[in-house]
Formats: C-alpha cells, sequence, structure tokens
C-alpha cells in the first residue's frame, strides 16, 4: 500500500490484470486452502489458532488504486509455541506525476509480502523471532526481528521491548543501480491495568536509518530545473506514545492514542486519535473512531530551490501538514457460526476516510474473514 | 511535551496502586481492551499511514517497509 504514494511504483495502467494475476492466483489458492483447513479442523483440538483472510481497497484523489488481499496464520503447536505466517500482495495501478512522463501509457506495480514468526510462550513471558521479505519492481526489504515481554504484578503490568532490523535495496529506475539502506529500530513499553476498566500503556520507539533516503522518482524545482532529490543519509527518529484503553457502562469502549514524534530532520508531529466501541448484542460491535495528525516539515524541505541547496526535495512526506481520518467498523460474529465455518468465525468491515490540508484525499475499504481453526462447536 | 511528560508520570505513578485479582478481569478481556487485538489491521493501518506522512513507529516494531518510505 505504501507503495500505492510512491511515484515509484505507480503510473496509470488499464491492463494491470495480466502482470497481477500469480500472487492474486496464490492468495486465491491459500485463501481456499485456509477456508478448507478451518473446515476439517473444526473439532480436532482446542488451540486457539486462526486464519485471517483480508481484503483492502484504497483509493486516492490522485488516481492511485490498491487492491490488498492478505492471508495470514496463527497455529499454536503447543501450549507454548505458536507460528504466525502472513502473505499479502499490493496490486498498484494508478497515474503518477513522476511515472507518467516516461509511461504515457502507464504501468502498474506490486508488492508482494511474506513474513513469518515464532511465538514462544513461557510462564510469564512471551518471545517472538520473525522475518519478513518484501519485494515490488525496484524496491527490495528484508526484516529480521525480535520482541519479548514479561507480566509483573498478577499480570497487571506488562513490560515488553522488541528490535528491528531490516536492509532496503531501492533500484534506481531507469537505470539498474541499486542503493542499500539500513533501518534499526527498538522499542520498549509499559501496559499497566489501573482499574478494572481502565488499562493504559506507555512507549517509547528509536529508529534509526542509513544509506540511501531519497525518492528517486520524486524531482524537485532547483532553479528552475526539475533534480532529483538529495535528501541526508542519516536520520533518527524518537516516537513516545500514551494510549488508554476504558470501559464504560453499556458494553462501550474508549480508545484513546496519542503519539508524539521527532526527529533530527527537524519534522516534529502530533496524532491524536480517539475511538468509541459498543457491543450491540454478542454477536454485532460498531466502532467509530476520529484521528488527527499535524506534522512540521523537514529543514531543508521547500517547494522550491534557488542557489545551490545541499539537500532538497519534493517529498510530500516532508512538508508541514493537517491531516484528519475517520473510520467506521463492524463485526459480525454469529454465534454458530458464519455460513459452513465453525463458530468464532467473523467478519469485519471497515472504511476510512483521510484527508489533508494539501488537497490529498483517501478512501480505505477494508473486509477481513477471521476462521478459528480447531475450536469444538460452542467454545469461544 | 510537557503535557505528553506529565500524563507519562501520572500513568507511572498510577501503576502499581491497584491490583486487579484475576476473577475481577471481566470487562478488561473484551477485545477492545487489548492494545493491538487485530494485529494484521494494525500493521496495515501504520503501513498505509506511513506512506503518507512523515512520521513513523510508536506501535511496536516496524517491518522494513517499501519503496515509499
Amino acid at each position: 500500500m505504501a507503495s500505492a504514494s510512491s511515484p515509484a511504483a505507480v503510473a496509470a495502467s488499464r491492463r494491470p490484470g495480466t502482470r497481477l494475476a500469480p500472487p492474486l492466483a496464490l492468495v486465491a489458492g491459500l485463501t481456499v486452502v485456509a477456508i478448507g483447513e478451518a473446515v476439517l479442523l473444526d473439532g480436532a483440538e482446542d488451540q486457539p489458532s486462526e486464519i485471517g483472510i483480508e481484503f483492502h481497497t484504497f483509493q486516492d484523489s490522485r488516481g492511485v488504486t490498491v487492491q490488498s488481499p492478505a492471508v495470514d496464520l496463527t497455529r499454536d503447536f503447543t501450549d507454548r509455541t505458536a507460528l504466525r505466517a502472513k502473505f499479502g500482495v499490493d496490486a498498484i495501478s494508478a497515474a503518477s506525476d513522476s511515472c507518467v512522463r516516461c509511461h504515457s501509457q502507464g504501468v502498474s506495480n506490486r508488492r508482494v509480502t511474506l513474513g513469518a514468526s515464532l511465538v514462544r510462550k513461557l510462564t510469564d513471558a512471551k518471545l517472538s523471532l520473525g522475518a519478513e521479505f518484501s519485494q515490488e519492481n525496484f524496491y527490495r526489504a528484508t526484516t529480521i526481528l525480535t520482541s519479548g515481554s514479561r507480566n509483573f504484578n498478577k499480570a497487571n503490568t506488562t513490560v515488553a521491548g522488541g528490535f528491528s532490523v531490516s536492509r532496503n535495496q531501492p533500484t534506481l529506475h531507469p537505470r539498474r543501480v541499486s542503493r542499500s539502506q539500513t533501518t534499526e529500530n527498538a522499542f520498549v513499553s509499559l501496559t499497566q491495568t489501573l482499574t478494572r476498566s481502565t488499562v493504559a500503556q506507555v512507549g517509547y520507539e528509536f529508529g534509526h536509518i542509513g544509506g540511501y533516503q531519497n525518492d528517486p522518482f520524486l524531482r524537485a524545482f532547483v532553479n528552475g530545473e526539475l533534480l532529483l532529490g538529495n535528501n541526508p543519509d542519516r536520520r533518527t527518529r524518537h516516537t513516545f506514545t500514551l494510549r488508554l484503553r476504558q470501559a464504560l457502562p453499556a458494553q462501550t469502549y474508549l480508545e484513546a492514542d496519542y503519539r508524539h514524534y521527532f526527529d533530527d530532520w527537524s519534522i516534529h508531529s502530533n496524532s491524536v486519535s480517539v475511538g468509541l466501541s459498543h457491543q450491540f448484542t454478542p454477536e454485532f460491535l460498531l466502532h467509530f473512531g476520529y484521528r488527527r495528525y499535524d506534522q512540521t516539515g523537514a529543514f531543508f524541505y521547500a517547494p522550491e530551490y534557488f542557489g545551490f541547496p545541499e539537500f532538497f526535495t519534493s517529498d510530500f512526506r516532508l512538508e508541514p501538514f493537517t491531516s484528519n481520518l475517520y473510520t467506521g467498523r463492524g463485526v459480525f460474529t454469529p454465534r454458530h457460526g458464519l455460513w459452513f465455518l465453525p463458530p468464532g468465525a467473523g467478519i469485519t468491515a471497515q472504511y476510512d476516510r483521510y484527508s489533508s490540508d494539501t488537497d490529498f484525499l483517501a478512501g480505505i475499504f477494508t473486509v477481513r474473514l477471521k476462521i478459528p481453526l480447531g475450536n469444538r462447536a460452542g467454545s469461544p | 511535551m510537557k503535557t505528553l511528560t506529565g500524563l507519562v508520570a501520572l500513568s507511572l505513578g498510577l501503576a502499581g496502586c491497584t491490583t486487579v485479582q484475576p476473577w475481577q478481569r471481566g470487562r478488561l478481556a473484551h477485545e477492545c481492551m487489548t492494545f493491538d487485538a487485530d494485529a494484521s489491521r494494525a500493521a496495515y493501518e501504520a503501513h498505509w499511514q506511513e506512506s503518507r506522512e512523515g512520521a513513523a513507529g510508536g506501535f511496536g516494531v516496524q517491518s522494513g517497509g517499501c519503496g515509499c518510505k
């Protein structure tokens, strides 16, 4: 999806289907296997494993369309060991200012993601180790990540932490030259049960990006000429979060998140989101959410450059702006199972509307099917 | 930033004030009371938001991303 906004990836395409057939067929195949396994394993065991099948459609005011089918599997092999695996595709077709200069008929892009992690549960702790690989036309990312958490105080306090390292390799299309970028992230969080109906979490994340960080497809105006941007090759990021979950009367739940971010490119941002969920019946839950985001611009961002600037960019992510996001979501989990699927199977439909003061508007529609594996009839 | 610091201090100060017993956790067991109960949804939302915004992270270890980042 992120590729959706990447002019690297997108250009107008009216016939993306032929190139996208193999991964879409693979997702469809996995879906059939997943449903088959869910039906066959119904009643086989009591492990809380599940399969999620989801489909996202993203469309924005620039004409970018991204369709993202994905399948994820959580499978508990023993009481203490679980495997999580995910396969997804971003199928992108769009018109992009940068791409249409060379591809008047447009091109399409796709991003394929494959990830897996192993989770080991101990008495009061949980450890996980995983890897993820993603490949698109002119970009490849390989990530190794690990995390752990430990409960204290009768599980009223949880301390968690994690680390990931990624090696990203953009190709400087139309040249066949690749560059390298390394990203390291580490986080720590403290989750505390405050009362019988209140949970809070504070967190901090540190990130460092080294290496090539230009967008090889975005051109900035420098002295009236369009030139590929030139960004610093190091970036250090800090993120603080504060989150709250409050159970209200009448099966209603309040969700509030705050995030403060800053980095050494002089971007400062605040994000506040508030959501309200109501369980109308045991089978149906409705959620509405709102998120407001603002950021300052990078120290070297300008709409146009003159003279001999060391750094210059036209990256829309580096300009100052404010955005609003509205979310509506319904979750339907029939007591006796959905269609021919076992009890516990449910379907989620979500719509997001995102707009910014830079005249950007996007709509995202998501459908997700959750299928428990191996639950006996009547079990949750 | 001062507000954030104050809220963090308040949260940490409240931590440990109350011990909720296992049999008192009925309302806390609801999915809405769990942070990122749907990890797949959280990952997707973070993915597309980070493709539009300069800020990133804060809700767990991030993956390698894609060409837009």
